[in-house]
């Protein structure tokens, strides 16, 4: 294969995304993820996470509590450490590190439209039992430590009073949700049109009751967000497809089957280790792992791979290292790395075979 | 009048600042405007979302990019 097949492989895979994705997943996942920054209060969110005094509860919190707050590894970081200085213990904050990326709705809506609805579920569970896993790891690894720490300030911990949500949000939020599952569920097999009429009247209802319940200045509050997440992600996204689709020619088949199919521990370990090591921005993961399982990549690694990807990157382990230490660096990111591994294997060989 | 600028570095915090900057500008004022980037600092004033724009010590936005108008909002007052 010449060099020019290969970057025009890279271009055609460009167009059939462009084509199929952007209208209908990509416009409303944006305007979703504008409504998730502009009306949810994610202070709120962080807050409750801290008050939380006893060990399930602090952990359901944050698990829970990370589902709305879509952000991407690196930019996760902080809040983490706001949570984790704020006083909340060191489970609760590293939960919330690792699902905010790994399984926040933006990206398993996104990639439900992309690879379906049984490997989402799949990685949602995947993902909560990890966060259980690794906040009672942490918890465990550094209890000396956490007893030695100042009790959490009562001061700053009653002062949950802000709302997370108010209903006519959350009524916004739904009908986003819908307006970016229908086109893809609904119309499964049709042609194309259909689906973009579908996705018309979902548009249609979530603006119309926008209009009706926000004011001026709040509509272009979340547009302007809207706007800040198409600037950072639609070009990582664009050229995350590229690449894809130049990895896609380049690679063999011959060779995905051979070290990422099937449902082996060593194909769920690889697939780990590449999820863990490269940056994936939020949704970049869904196309890339769509093209390998087109390849042949088996379901486990596939999963494996979806659940560290985003969560994981060498710039986060190096950014959680600074601002929690090496030490918990060292205990959080193995931690995980054996977790996917595990996780991707059973699930390959029991729900996903 | 000292503005201080709460960010990561990140794409989002580079454009607060430079808004901060129109506004002064727009509105003819002079402050001092700087960009911290320490969490610890974050934490020293409450804020958890970057970007977060402090004025003379107050957070007044925090966890998102602000217009030039708000910001010209808040200057005047």
């Amino acid at each position: 294969m010449t060099w020019w097949q290969v970057i025009l492989s890279g271009f055609e895979a460009l167009k059939d995304y462009i084509a199929l994705h952007v209208l209908t997943c990509l416009i409303p996942a944006f305007l979703l993820a504008g409504v998730m920054v502009t009306f949810i209060s994610r202070e709120a969110i962080v807050r409750y996470m801290g008050a939380a005094t006893s060990k399930p509860k602090s952990f359901a919190l944050a698990a829970g509590g990370s589902f709305v707050v879509a952000a991407c590894s690196c930019t996760v970081i902080p809040v983490a450490s706001g949570l984790y200085y704020g006083g909340a213990g060191v489970g609760p904050a590293f939960i919330l590190l690792w699902v905010a990326p790994a399984a926040n709705i933006l990206a398993l809506v996104y990639t439900g439209t992309i690879l379906g609805g049984k490997i989402v579920a799949v990685r949602l569970i995947a993902a909560l039992l990890m966060a259980f896993a690794v906040g009672g790891v942490m918890s465990l690894a550094f209890r000396k430590e956490e007893k030695a720490r100042a009790e959490p300030n009562p001061s700053q911990t009653t002062q949950v009073q802000t709302k997370v949500m108010k209903r006519p949000d959350v009524i916004l939020l739904l009908l986003l949700v819908l307006a970016l599952l229908a086109p893809n569920y609904i119309v499964q097999r049709g042609p194309y049109y259909q689906k973009v009429i579908v996705w018309a009247v979902g548009m249609a209802l979530a603006f119309g009751y926008a209009f009706l319940t926000k004011t001026r200045e709040e509509i272009g509050h979340w547009m302007r967000e809207t706007w800040w997440f198409v600037r950072l992600i639609f070009p990582l996204l664009l050229a995350g497809v590229f690449v894809v689709g130049i990895i896609g020619a380049l690679l063999p088949e011959a060779w995905v089957t051979e070290w990422l199919g099937g449902a082996s521990l060593r194909s769920s370990f690889l697939a780990t280790l590449i999820g863990a090591m490269s940056y994936f921005a939020t949704m970049t993961e869904a196309p890339l792992v769509h093209k390998l399982m087109g390849l042949g990549m088996g379901a486990g690694p596939a999963l494996a791979l979806l659940l560290t990807g985003p969560g994981l990157s060498l710039p986060n382990w190096l950014a959680v290292a600074r601002v929690f230490g090496v030490k918990k660096a060292l205990v959080y990111v193995p931690t995980l790395i054996v977790l996917g591994t595990l996780v991707g294997w059973l699930a390959g060989n029991t729900v996903l075979r | 009048m000292r503005i201080e600028i709460l960010g990561t570095g990140c794409p989002k915090c580079q454009a607060t600042e430079q808004i901060v900057r129109k506004a002064l500008a727009e509105l003819g004022m002079e402050a001092e405007v700087v960009h911290i980037n320490d969490p610890r600092k974050f934490r020293e004033y409450g804020v958890m979302f970057t970007p977060a724009v402090a004025i003379d010590g107050q957070v007044k936005v925090s966890g998102r990019v602000p217009s030039v108008e708000e910001i010209k909002r808040l200057l005047a007052t």
